[in-house]
């Protein structure tokens, strides 16, 4: 009997013991996010390095503490391959397991979601930056500039440094569908503001691998300036052309040749990559900070990804960069919750990010929200081609898109 | 027939009305009221979660588009490749709807049923303007005219703007008896209309399946000279065949648009085509049983290969190349290894099995 209660007696001292040690470790919280993306399929060249940049950014706030208490996140990240009804299969498995913000992806899923996310009031952060994602909605915070304002700030900026007497004559070479539809929207509603461009003709691109034939007619039609507002590769496709065929302009507005101009995904590394030399003179309009600048910015983002082991690819990405903007955004929301002593929920983090003010050393300015506002960062950085790396021109805010978004 | 209504250990028959029986024993017909009943029954007993929930309720759907699909290509021996772009001739119907009176007008959140069977008839409508090159093309060419018709759909849905270029119409949330439908019976709510409408249209294709109609639609396959010089009018009969595929594609499109509350071109497209195809032939054409076996199949190999991605994912820093590779080629090789070794489908087994367990314990 003796030996019995002795035995029990040890064993609460084992369990005991065992606890003191393993309950400090375990002592944090963890919060739950979710992350649905195209990691493979249509567009997973942007999608693939934007989940490694979450990715990334997530094991280092758990590694280090960031949070402080021993608190983690808690983000799976999952494969949606460009399906609106994957991603919605997703979402409704993340709202099961109690999620507090959703990292979500492209345009149209986001468009898909739309409604659900006023609904279920969760705060969204996507990838994608179509101007319509805000319109209507409380609960999506953009993380940068939309492609609205990388087109409509092309547009200002070809009206700005323009040479000559004559209206600007620009195309459009834009991707089918709302994401390359709807900056082209905006900016004729810029013009009818009153900017000083012309609109000389727009083209949808398909799966062609042969833009001679419109790069041509473009030309014959007196166009100087193309806005991309697409992905990388009919951009590459369309820039190798026009080097083949020497109708890409010298410098800036040369008359009888063609400028290029991009909007955020028909630039960056992986562009000079797949064009080459064929890059040269290309004008981008984008609200990330580029490892090519090597700043300080720059080199906490090969940091990350070197710790990591992510490969140059990868580290160099502008996406990359997304991807750890949206996944500081919203641990910057959970951070701020806490030093408010508010409880970790949906309502208090949707509350934070009204108020949220930060730097982020991806981005090209503060990430900045309010209770109307739902664009993080505002500023757009202008690079160009030069060297096989893109250099910044200047830094800037649209004009025009803000009167374009009064008169919506 | 034996005297045992209970137990069929042999043919019987005696009429030809003993033969169209729906159910062959009265075992038959309790299985099937205990499956209907554990079917209709269990979510009030289980609670589950939406994203399942959505997952069955995506194979109902999908169920419900084979039936239309399987009549054409298994009943009726004629193929389409655009069976997609009828399902989404449905949901665009209802999504029309909307964007003529607005998502929360009360047609479209009360008279929902009714906009429902109207989808049925426009897919059944263009079903048999797409059947009319059936009265003269055969195999490989009804394919392409088939595929053609989903170019035309995909083409006219992305660049109308009526259509809001492809991207999401809104769908309004329905009213039923109790009020509205919430987000939180959103999905049970739509698993039992749906459900129902599986079976009403099962014992359809059933019933159908015994009339002249159908048998003329089994005649064709076989023998289309042979069937004309019976009496029967072949070229009818296709276009026919394409409307009710299309009708029933159409109901599929319409709940679509329903369950997801919005309709989006990505939804339709010709990859989408292909998985209807694929349920077909792994379920097994030309049987009743194998348009619900090839759904419920495909959906749970697309979810069972994405776990096993992120299972390998764990151990693989690779991950997502193996995710890109594995699904397509899972999808494909369960299609090309039931083609060589059951081309009679899923439906073959469930033969296999029940005349095993009829005839046990022997095997003649």
């Amino acid at each position: 009997m003796k030996s019995k209660a002795t035995l029990f007696f040890n064993a609460f001292l084992v369990i005991v013991f065992v606890l003191a040690f393993t309950l400090p470790a375990s002592a944090g919280k963890t919060y739950k996010l979710g992350m649905s993306l195209a990691i493979t399929g249509p567009t997973s060249d942007a999608g693939n390095p934007y989940a490694k940049g979450a990715e990334d950014w997530f094991k280092f706030v758990n590694e280090t503490d960031y949070l402080g208490d021993g608190d983690k996140i808690d983000c799976p990240i999952r494969d949606d391959q460009y399906k609106n009804d994957t991603t919605k299969r997703f979402f409704e498995e993340f709202l099961d397991d109690g999620i507090l913000i959703f990292l979500s992806y492209a345009t149209g899923g986001n468009l898909a979601l739309k409604r659900d996310f006023e609904e279920v009031q969760i705060p969204v952060i996507p990838a994608s930056y179509h101007e319509g994602l805000i319109v209507d909605a409380n609960y999506t915070f953009m993380p940068v500039a939309t492609y609205s304002e990388n087109a409509v700030g092309l547009a200002e900026y070809i009206t700005e440094n323009h040479q000559g007497d004559n209206i600007p004559q620009v195309a459009f070479f834009i991707h089918p569908s709302a994401f390359g539809r709807g900056p082209l929207e905006d900016t004729q509603k810029a013009i009818a503001e009153g900017m000083k461009i012309e609109i000389v003709e727009v083209v949808e691109h398909g799966t062609d691998l042969d833009n001679t034939a419109m790069l041509q007619r473009l030309v014959s039609k007196g166009v100087q300036y193309v806005i991309c507002q697409t992905v990388q590769t009919p951009v590459a496709t369309m820039l190798t052309d026009a080097q083949r065929l020497g109708v890409t302009a010298g410098s800036f507005g040369e008359k009888g040749k063609l400028t290029f101009l991009g909007a955020h995904y028909t630039g960056g590394s992986d562009l000079i990559a797949l064009a080459g030399t064929a890059t040269e003179g290309y004008i981008w309009a984008d609200s990330y900070n580029l490892t090519s600048e090597n700043n300080e910015g720059a080199k906490k983002q090969l940091e990350l990804a070197k710790r990591y082991d992510r490969d140059d690819k990868a580290a160099n990405s502008h996406n990359y960069g997304a991807g750890i903007l949206a996944a500081q955004i919203a641990t910057e929301a959970i951070k701020m919750a806490k030093s408010a002593d508010l409880k970790v929920t949906r309502e208090n983090l949707y509350k934070m990010l009204q108020k949220m003010n930060f730097n982020s050393f991806v981005a090209a300015g503060p990430v900045t929200y309010s209770e109307t506002e739902r664009i993080g960062v505002d500023v757009q950085n202008i690079y160009i081609a030069q060297d096989g790396v893109f250099k910044k021109i200047q830094s800037f805010e649209s004009q025009y898109i803000q009167k374009v978004r009064a008169g919506r | 027939m034996s005297q045992n209504r209970w137990l069929a250990t042999g043919n019987f028959f005696t009429s030809y009305k003993q033969e169209q029986r729906t159910f062959f024993t009265h075992l038959d017909r309790t299985i099937f009221t205990c499956f209907l009943v554990i079917l209709f029954g269990w979510p009030l007993v289980f609670e589950i979660s939406n994203k399942y929930m959505l997952v069955l309720d995506n194979i109902l759907i999908a169920i419900v588009a084979v039936m239309g699909l399987n009549l054409l290509l298994g009943f009726a021996g004629l193929i389409s490749i655009g069976h997609a772009a009828f399902v989404g001739i449905g949901a665009y119907s209802v999504a029309s709807v909307c964007q003529v009176i607005g998502e929360n007008h009360v047609i479209v959140t009360h008279f929902w049923p009714v906009l429902i069977v109207c989808a049925g008839i426009m897919g059944a409508i263009f079903g048999a303007f797409v059947g009319l090159p059936a009265l003269r093309l055969k195999h490989l060419y009804l394919a392409i005219a088939t595929l053609s018709f989903q170019m035309i759909f995909e083409w006219f849905i992305q660049f109308m703007s009526f259509f809001n270029q492809g991207q999401t119409i809104y769908v309004g949330r329905v009213h039923w008896f109790t009020g509205q439908v919430g987000r939180s019976d959103h999905y049970l709510f739509w698993y039992y209309i749906i459900l129902t409408l599986v079976v009403v249209l099962g014992f359809g294709v059933r019933n159908l399946l015994k009339t002249k109609y159908g048998r003329c639609l089994v005649a064709v396959r076989d023998n289309d000279r042979a069937a004309d010089a019976m009496g029967m009018n072949p070229g009818l009969t296709k276009v026919y065949a394409f409307a009710l595929a299309g009708f029933f594609a159409g109901v599929a499109g319409a709940l679509h648009a329903y369950l997801y509350r919005g309709v989006g071109f990505e939804s339709f497209t010709l990859h989408a085509s292909v998985g209807y195809l694929a349920m077909a032939i792994v379920g097994g054409l030309g049987t009743l049983n194998g348009i619900f076996w090839g759904p419920v199949a495909i959906k749970f190999l697309d979810i069972q290969v994405e776990q096993f991605s992120e299972f390998v994912g764990q151990y693989l820093t690779s991950a997502p190349n193996v995710a890109t590779a594995l699904k397509p080629l899972s999808f494909g090789l369960v299609i090309v290894l039931f083609l060589m070794y059951e081309p009679r489908g899923i439906a073959n087994w469930w033969r296999i099995v029940k005349s095993y367990t009829k005839l046990w314990p022997f095997r003649y």
